[in-house]
């Protein structure tokens, strides 16, 4: 199989399918089962790429037979391959999750095709535009998803998430425009080239609005206002989809015009990037402790994981962007597993929701040590003595305070007698619980052979510093 | 002109803003759609570096130009038309999202919405007192939540 049409296949399995199955009703077993076919085909099309970058570097292709330079460039390397993987696999295993559960409404596995066509779109372009474009077909899907169920809460949860995203969407539009009337080009590796030529007072409002646009998708710090509403009151696998493969969009963006296209304004805001981040982590997890409901805990501590990735986005450098991959990479397995795993009840749940809270921690058989190791020596390399120290101490602070609050749910939610909210009286189908012990054990087997996950989070690393140097 | 546009654009996007600021749904969708617009402008004008839009010359920009034809760029204006698909579609759903919240609630007022899920969310734990009797401290939040409504 050539390079080209490995690189079409993740993206044009599910867009396919999701087309066809439109015009079919989801609450039937054959169809939601025929998406899952799709979205399998799509992984496995995914780590093929992956195969193969690894082994012979970035596949490249210009859409429409254009001549290079004028037609749409589509690229896969490996940062954005490796997001596809992630992302795809986690959609994959809510979709599953949710045909054992019952699909009950028509359209939810043709939605879920489509955000995952949109998301594997967006990883593997060359056009900023084009990214765009992918952006916004995942975040429309993403916006009807967030509805998925119907009630009232989940409905003023969506509109919320829309309004505030469309804004974010609205002020990266913004961006794009400007970074294409600075450098007259769409493609990412010539605005790369091209943006040391410019004027460094214009590219750092461009820098700054991407910041913005990307940190509201996330859910950082200061932007993160709406996030728990939604996190909250949307469906066990609707979560799992927003903050495991949704919120790679920011992370994503982050690394990649951070990173490679703008790496010398992330540099010059590094400073800022770094306390953002750190508040983020002291933020969310104090506000994971004081909460009582598993999804709300679970709402505000995605607020704080993601800011490990920004001090290690922070840092930079091949330690610190290697880093900051591993640790999304660690955060979507970790937040698909615990989001799924809080709407289930019955045996082995527990066990499953334990090995996600030991691997949100940081406790090593699970994959959130390494992890947490990455940042860590990162965090070591960081210049001055002070700043070390300080990271230093604020990563521990981080990890002690989410075992405070990883624990309190454990607790809670498992080990309480007194039945919440009448939820617990029947137990979950037997074949959704062994799908989150399969994660579980996914999550596991992870953190005991890490060699893969460190090998592309290296890679990556090294393709951002190549496309960013001159 | 380059003063003018941004004026424009600035306009806009302040109304959106202060549109989307407020109680009533029905505006903060307005409001998204003028800053959706303004930021089409924006991109509009990120190409009006040369030339003029075609009209003005009085010929159309199609292949072969004449030498003295100053073409203002095309790609630009694609980009535009596919934002405002994009923007559009959203529009439309939250207008439809909009209408269900409707159809709960009979209003599109936020505060009124949220009072009445209040009210819902206190009637659904008077339900569950009977089970929660050991713990005390859940009749003072029914009390404070009440306070509060009123």
């Amino acid at each position: 199989m050539t390079g080209s049409t490995l690189l079409l296949l993740p993206v044009g399995f599910p867009w396919v399918l999701a087309v066809a199955l439109a015009l079919l009703d989801g609450r039937r077993p054959w169809v939601g089962w025929l998406a899952v076919a799709g979205l399998g085909a799509s992984l496995v099309s995914a780590f093929l790429l992956v195969h193969r970058i690894l082994r012979e570097g970035p596949v490249e292709m210009v859409t429409g037979g254009w001549p290079a330079g004028v037609g749409i460039v589509l690229r896969a390397d490996v940062l954005g391959a490796t997001f596809a993987v992630v992302s795809v696999g986690v959609i994959l295993v809510s979709l599953v999750y949710e045909v054992f559960v019952g699909v009950r409404s028509r359209t939810f596995p043709t939605l879920v095709l489509f955000l995952a066509a949109g998301l594997s779109g967006l990883f593997l372009t060359g056009d900023i535009f084009n990214f765009y474009v992918f952006f916004e077909v995942s975040m429309t899907a993403a916006y009807v998803l967030t509805g998925y169920r119907e009630q009232d809460y989940q409905v003023r949860g969506a509109f919320i998430f829309a309004v505030v995203n469309l804004l974010g969407s609205v002020i990266f539009l913004i961006a794009i425009a400007a970074l294409y009337h600075v450098t007259g080009t769409l493609e990412m590796a010539s605005v790369a080239e091209r943006v040391r030529e410019v004027n460094p007072n214009s590219l750092i409002t461009i820098a700054t609005a991407i910041f913005v646009a990307f940190a509201l998708k996330l859910g950082l710090f200061p932007f993160h206002f709406w996030l728990p509403v939604v996190y909250v009151g949307s469906h066990a696998p609707v979560a799992a989809i927003l903050s495991g493969a949704l919120a790679n969009i920011g992370n994503y963006g982050l690394l990649r015009f951070g990173g490679e296209i703008l790496s010398e304004e992330l540099a010059l805001g590094a400073m800022a990037v770094l306390v953002l981040g750190s508040a983020s982590i002291i933020y969310g997890a104090l506000q994971a402790i004081s909460r009582r409901d598993v999804s709300e805990v679970l709402a505000y501590s995605a607020i704080g994981q993601v800011g490990y990735v920004l001090v290690a986005l922070g840092i930079g450098g091949a330690i610190g962007l290697s880093a900051a991959v591993i640790y999304a990479v660690v955060n979507s397995l970790n937040k698909a597993l615990l989001f799924l795993v809080a709407g289930l009840r019955g045996p082995l749940v527990g066990a499953a929701f334990a090995v996600g809270a030991f691997s949100l921690m940081g406790v090593p058989p699970a994959v959130g040590f390494i992890g947490k190791i990455a940042v860590f020596k990162a965090g070591l390399t960081a210049s001055g003595v002070v700043q070390v120290a300080i990271l230093v101490a604020l990563i521990f602070l981080g990890s002690a305070l989410s075992f405070v609050y990883a624990l309190q749910i454990y607790q809670r939610a498992f080990l309480s007698k007194e039945p919440q909210g009448g939820l617990w009286r029947k137990s979950s189908p037997w074949t959704a619980r062994a799908l989150v012990v399969a994660l579980a054990a996914l999550v596991l087997a992870m953190g005991l052979w890490p060699e893969p996950l460190l090998v592309l989070g290296e890679g990556a690393a090294s393709t951002l510093i190549e496309g960013g140097s001159p | 002109m380059i003063l003018a546009i941004s004026l424009v654009v600035a306009v806009v996007f302040g109304s959106g803003a202060f549109l989307v600021l407020q109680r009533d749904l029905f505006r903060v969708v307005v409001g998204l759609t003028l800053i959706s617009n303004s930021a089409f402008l924006f991109i509009i004008a990120a190409g009006l570096t040369q030339g003029t839009a075609g009209f003005a010359q009085g010929a159309v920009p199609i292949l072969p130009i004449p030498d003295s034809y100053m073409a203002s760029d095309p790609l630009v204006q694609a980009m535009a038309l596919t934002a405002l698909v994009i923007s559009m579609s959203t529009i439309a759903l939250l207008l439809s999202l909009i209408y269900r919240l409707y159809v709960a609630h009979e209003t599109v007022d936020l505060e009124d919405i949220s009072e009445a899920e209040m009210r819902l969310a206190e009637a659904l734990e008077r339900e569950e007192e009977p089970e929660q009797e050991g713990e005390p401290d859940v009749g003072q939040a029914e009390e404070e939540i009440e306070k509060r409504s009123r």
